[in-house]
């Protein structure tokens, strides 16, 4: 089964060669590349009325047909599921904190960089097209929730969101290098908060929490609770011991064999029934994060080892050379590389586990996609045929995060020059 | 180190506790020790919690009578509960290899479409992709299911024309009517396939050896044609070709694909497709530019130049990442269960709403869909091993 | 410079997996216990309510206790039901189920609002109880044999008197089962309906094509676009379901349930076997509204029968626990009268929820007081 675990961004392919452009009149562009043969000619007749055809009733759909209604009376149980109404506040603040410290740290990562290139003797200019065109899922996501929104009040939080980012990015660029450190201690505390003022002081419980909410939760809680587990596995697939490396390879390979939505099932049916007798079974929400944390630690630790793989012997040996010992030359000299390489495949398994999430509709958990599932089910809403709107209001917004994700993650590759070792 | 002991050259050895090979074992001991533990005391847990609450811990139950009907097979109620983990397991794997199969054709043309020269089919091809691979699989199996091929025709309304019946029932089609020497003529037809095979082998060695046109296709289906004919014939036509018949809001006749299993395959194939592109296309941009310029050089047009000299190469590369990926079809089918088709995972969540002990079927179940991973990615080894490029 | 640029993105997820292990530990921390002002609260209110120290118990013990201790009744109920349970678009659950969720918080808690309501699908539900995910199901749960004795199931008074019916289109022409030869018939799995429609149809030798969903909302829909001719389910849900028929479909009037009854269906509370305590609080909790009915006390005029002379009315008196009668049930006194102040009796619940008046419309029938006719009968309280 080993040879077959070759991560897919090893096939990303070297961009197209692309010809150079505005040389040519737009005559010739159509002729070389919508004419240049007779079958291609023939697919550009027959694709032309087909694409025009479906963009018309797509945009007439989405313009015209559709009736939103249905996600703007729910928008909120979209978003919260049956979230407690009078503590709205608290996933509020949430949003707050967590745009505070992603403005935080785009501007200390903004600065880093124009640093790093001005050391070595480039100057970073960014044009705004670039930005924009970056940003552009991330507003058009924003713009398409608004267009929901029927009250103010969601609006002017909104926009205090905003401001707050915008806020955070500007303090971000000023911090100096030396101060930079403490970056990190925002970060977590921002994130730790953003938890704590939810669930915490007569705060909500995970079991109420809904919608794309715990969507979310779900899917960055799994990532990185997976995270230190996976590295521990594929620590242990590369040890020297044999029966570790057993033991890892087994659990990869039997998390890695089964469907998640089984794992899921044992997890809700099979799980409280091994804790010691009498022991309080953990809430729904937990049981599957355990389950997501067990199954994304498997393929987390195939990622991890694969950028193990990709140190050089040469990076061991200078550090036995310099007398470090194991847990030394892991922890300062490969762990670090490693995990550079690894860092958009475990984008990608991030993507993954946000699109996987959904799966928790099966076993009764209120995301996103169940709360779409269940509003047409609301006597107003009944037998309308109405599963067009909902589905596609939440493909859209899982289309817009998991694409955002990977375009992010391409720029990273191609700037951390991966794939060019 | 201690040095000083080894001077005197009697005893060499460190002692136990600065011994790398004692230490290695007993860390290894002490390890396998604790996983043991854990895994028994989960085990015991589990047996403990299970008896507290009287539930069964054996396995009789599975020949018990199941009680509950199964959609679209030849299942009775008072068949054994076994006996419907089977047909679970049956349309797990139908549904599989067909999305397999098809997944691979459409994949490929889309790949292929990436890389087209035609502006508009690579953008096409494109949008496809991403679009698809962007969403969760199980919102586009609703959104097929639910917005798409519930829409479509009702019964009263069913499209009936040139012996196919379609409706948002399902899609029913000619298919063959077998009596009693099909099970004879099946193995006829195994016998036709083998011997095909031998003729097709027989004609590459000839082509081989001698260079003359093989024509080995003909010569292979030729073969295959009348062997099963001549059983056919001999046997008494045992089997016929029956149409589906539309009577008022029943169907009678035919072959009967509901409209839960053709959601699950379809959506299957379109989503898994858009993954087999990706793979398709990064493939064929692997193998070297140097080898199509040569192609180009030799005369080959652009289709002589895929068919020969691309896509072979390109299918090698192919084979690991695609074997991921028709691994993970068959790991999705298992979503089948929102939309009502009785797969393996949604006939074991069946049995276990019937009151039958849900650690015992789970395990099942588990161990069911790891050997249908372990079969398919034994069998992508095998042809990576065959096919594949050396030393990669 | 360049080193520390690039350790920023490598440092997130170790920073995500720290927040997220320190929120998990506080979230484990919380699962089980208590927020601290939850536990104040108790110790306050243990003295007051002349309860066994609450505090003091390990949550090994009943689940009374442990009803208590956490403050809040975890009660196991139905999403997908119109009128039994279900989810308002402001976030709330409502129904018949909902509200007897709401009896049993009243009458332990003293606070018909502290209930965490738990959705569960058919299959799921007995597990969520053998677990102790939740403390009572309230989720039209047939009372069975097997439910009984082999999953080790306890049924507390049924509150609801139900029959399996069949519902088809007008239009098709149906006048009973036996009519249905060759039909596609819809029903949910893991049900005792599931069971039932098997024997029913093989009893009257009919052949059909049985299409089970998981949920009620994939079902209905497949109703609803025809997928299949039959729709068999509890009576009471069947009748749900097609007073909410939208009307471009025809409306109610389109679908007709069937008169056959394929099965009786006594829809019941359940607690887990081996808590008598528990089992008789709940029991207790449900005959109160029946008997608050019988003696005509509800929830607009219970505060005028509080001033009732205990001399003259002494049933009314002990049931109110006016005169302090302590039967031992684990109960306070006066549960009664949390019951019928925050929820009401028994026949307010239906008709609010079910009965002639709402979408449902259904007659009380078997859901009466054994002197109207119907099967509800309240033990004597004393």
């Amino acid at each position: 089964m080993s040879e077959i675990k070759v991560h897919s961004s090893e096939y990303r392919p070297p961009p197209p060669d692309r010809p150079p452009s505005g040389t040519r009149s737009p005559g010739v562009w159509v002729r070389q590349n919508l004419f240049n043969t007779w079958y291609n000619s023939l697919f550009t007749l027959i694709l032309v009325p087909a694409i025009g055809y479906v963009v018309y009733r797509a945009i007439r759909f989405v313009l015209v047909t559709a009736r939103w209604e249905i996600v703007e009376v729910n928008l909120t149980n979209l978003m919260v599921g049956t979230f407690p109404r009078s503590e709205l506040w608290r996933p509020w603040a949430a949003v707050a904190i967590l745009a505070l410290v992603i403005g935080l740290g785009l501007g200390v990562t903004a600065r880093a960089n124009v640093e790093a290139a001005r050391i070595r003797g480039i100057e970073l200019t960014t044009s705004w097209q670039q930005n924009a065109r970056r940003a552009a899922p991330a507003l058009l996501l924003v713009a398409a929730l608004v267009t929901f929104v029927r009250t103010a009040t969601p609006l002017i939080l909104l926009a205090a969101t905003v401001v707050l980012a915008v806020a955070g990015y500007l303090v971000g660029r000023r911090i100096p290098p030396h101060r930079r450190r403490w970056m990190h201690l925002a970060v977590i505390t921002g994130l730790l908060g953003s938890y704590v003022v939810v669930t915490q002081f007569d705060g909500v419980s995970l079991d109420r929490w809904g919608g794309l909410m715990l969507t979310v939760f779900l899917a960055i809680g799994g990532i990185a609770m997976a995270f230190p587990v996976g590295v521990l596995i594929a620590l242990g697939r590369r040890s020297t011991l044999p029966a570790i490396r057993l033991v890892s390879v087994v659990y990869i390979e039997l998390i890695r064999g089964m469907p998640l939505i089984a794992l899921l099932f044992m997890g809700w049916l099979i799980l409280p029934f091994m804790l010691p007798v009498g022991f309080p079974t953990p809430g729904r929400t937990w049981r599957v994060v355990i389950i997501l944390l067990l199954f994304t630690a498997a393929y987390v630790a195939e990622i991890v080892r694969g950028g193990l793989q990709s140190i050089p012997r040469g990076q061991y040996e200078a550090a036995q050379a310099l007398g470090l010992p194991p847990w030394k030359t892991m922890r300062l000299i490969i762990l670090p590389q490693a995990l550079r390489n690894v860092i958009p495949a475990m984008v990608g398994q991030f993507i993954s586990l946000f699109k996987d999430t959904s799966l928790v509709l099966i076993v009764g958990l209120t995301d996103l996609l169940a709360v779409a599932r269940r509003v047409t089910q609301q006597p107003e809403f009944l037998g309308q045929g109405l599963h067009a709107e909902t589905l596609l209001f939440v493909s859209f917004i899982y289309w817009v995060g998991s694409y955002w994700m990977s375009r992010e993650s391409q720029r990273l590759e191609t700037r951390l020059g991966l794939g060019e070792r | 180190m201690n040095t000083g002991q080894r001077t005197n050259g009697t005893d060499t050895r460190p002692p136990p506790w600065r011994d790398v090979r004692v230490l290695r074992i007993t860390v290894q001991v002490a390890f396998l020790a604790g996983v043991a533990a854990l895994l028994w005391l989960l085990a015991n847990n589990l047996v403990q919690n299970m008896q507290a609450q009287g539930m069964r811990t054996d396995f009789g139950f599975l020949g018990q009578a199941a009680g509950f009907p199964l959609a679209g097979a030849d299942f009775s109620s008072r068949d054994s509960i076994w006996a419907a983990l089977v047909v679970g397991l049956r349309n797990t794997l139908v549904v599989s290899a067909w999305g397999i199969v098809l997944a691979t054709v459409l994949g490929v043309f889309v790949g292929i479409a990436r890389l087209s020269s035609n502006w508009l089919v690579r953008k096409c091809a494109a949008a496809y992709v991403e679009a698809l691979r962007n969403i969760p699989l199980i919102v586009f199996l609703l959104f097929l299911y639910l917005a798409i091929l519930q829409q479509l025709p009702r019964i009263n309304d069913a499209i009936d024309g040139g012996g196919f019946v379609f409706s948002n029932r399902g899609l029913y089609a000619p298919w063959f009517d077998v009596d009693d020497d099909s099970g004879l003529f099946l193995g006829f037809c195994a016998v036709a396939i083998v011997l095909s095979i031998v003729v097709v082998r027989w004609r590459t060695r000839r082509f081989n050896a001698t260079g003359q046109p093989h024509h080995r296709i003909v010569w292979g289906a030729v073969t295959f044609g009348v062997v099963v004919g001549v059983a056919w014939l001999a046997l008494g036509q045992p089997v016929s070709v029956t149409l589906p018949v539309l009577d008022g809001r029943t169907v009678s006749g035919g072959y009967e694909l509901t409209v839960e299993h053709g959601a699950l395959l379809l959506g299957l194939v379109l989503y898994m497709a858009a993954f087999v592109a990706e793979i398709v296309r990064g493939s064929i941009l692997a193998v070297p530019k140097g080898q199509a310029e040569a192609a180009n050089a030799l005369g080959l047009s652009g289709a002589q130049r895929y068919r020969h000299v691309v896509l072979p190469q390109a299918l090698r590369i192919a084979i690991p990442p695609a074997g991921n990926e028709f691994i993970n079809l068959a790991k999705n089918s298992a979503l089948g269960i929102a939309i009502a088709f009785p797969e393996l995972l949604r006939v074991t969540r069946i049995a276990i709403g019937q009151g039958q002990p849900a650690p015992q079927l789970i395990g099942i179940m588990m161990l069911m869909y790891l050997a249908i991973s372990l079969t398919l990615s034994l069998i992508v080894n095998v042809l990576n091993r065959r096919l594949g490029l050396r030393g990669v | 410079m360049r080193r520390r640029t690039l350790l920023l993105p490598v440092l997130i997820p170790p920073i995500l997996m720290l927040a997220a292990c320190t929120g998990g530990d506080d979230g484990g921390a919380d699962d089980p216990g208590l927020p601290d002002d939850d536990l104040v609260e108790d110790i306050d209110a243990g003295p007051a309510d002349d309860d066994e120290n609450a505090t003091d118990e390990t949550p090994t013990d009943g689940t009374l206790a442990q009803v208590r201790s956490r403050g809040v009744l975890n009660c196991g109920i139905n999403g997908q039901v119109p009128g039994f349970g279900f989810v308002t678009p402001e976030g709330t659950y409502e129904g018949f189920d909902v509200e007897f969720c709401q009896v049993v918080a009243a009458a332990v808690l003293g606070d018909a609002d502290a209930v965490e309501y738990i959705e569960l699908t058919a299959e799921a539900r007995l597990t969520a109880l053998q677990a102790r995910e939740i403390d009572v199901l309230i989720r039209n749960t047939t009372w069975t044999a097997l439910r009984d004795g082999a999953e080790n199931v306890s049924f507390a008074t049924t509150t609801f008197y139900d029959g399996q019916g069949m519902m088809v289109r007008t239009d098709d022409g149906f006048s009973s089962i036996a009519d249905m030869q060759d039909t596609v018939v819809c029903t949910l799995s893991g049900t005792t309906t599931e069971l039932n429609l098997e024997s029913a149809f093989s009893a009257h030798g009919v052949d059909y094509e049985p299409l089970t969903f998981e949920d009620n909302d994939t079902l209905r829909e497949a109703f609803l676009t025809d997928r299949c001719d039959g729709w068999t389910s509890d009576k009471s849900q069947l009748a749900a379901f097609k007073a909410e028929w939208p009307t471009d479909e025809g409306g109610p009037d389109a679908l007709v349930v069937l008169d056959e009854t394929m099965s009786k269906e006594p829809l019941s509370p359940a607690t887990l076997d081996g808590d008598v305590e528990w089992f008789d609080t709940v029991n207790w909790a449900v005959i109160a509204t029946i008997q608050a009915w019988e003696f005509g006390i509800d929830s607009t005029n219970v505060d005028e029968f509080l001033a009732v002379d205990p001399e003259e009315n002494p049933d009314v008196a002990r049931f109110l626990g006016i005169d302090d009668f302590n039967p031992g049930l684990g109960l306070d006194a006066d549960f009664a009268v949390d019951i019928l102040q925050q929820v009401g009796n028994y026949q307010e619940i239906y008709e609010r929820t079910v009965g002639p008046d709402t979408a449902l419309g259904l007659e009380p029938e078997l859901n009466n007081l054994w002197t109207e006719g119907g099967l509800l009968y309240a033990p004597p309280y004393r």
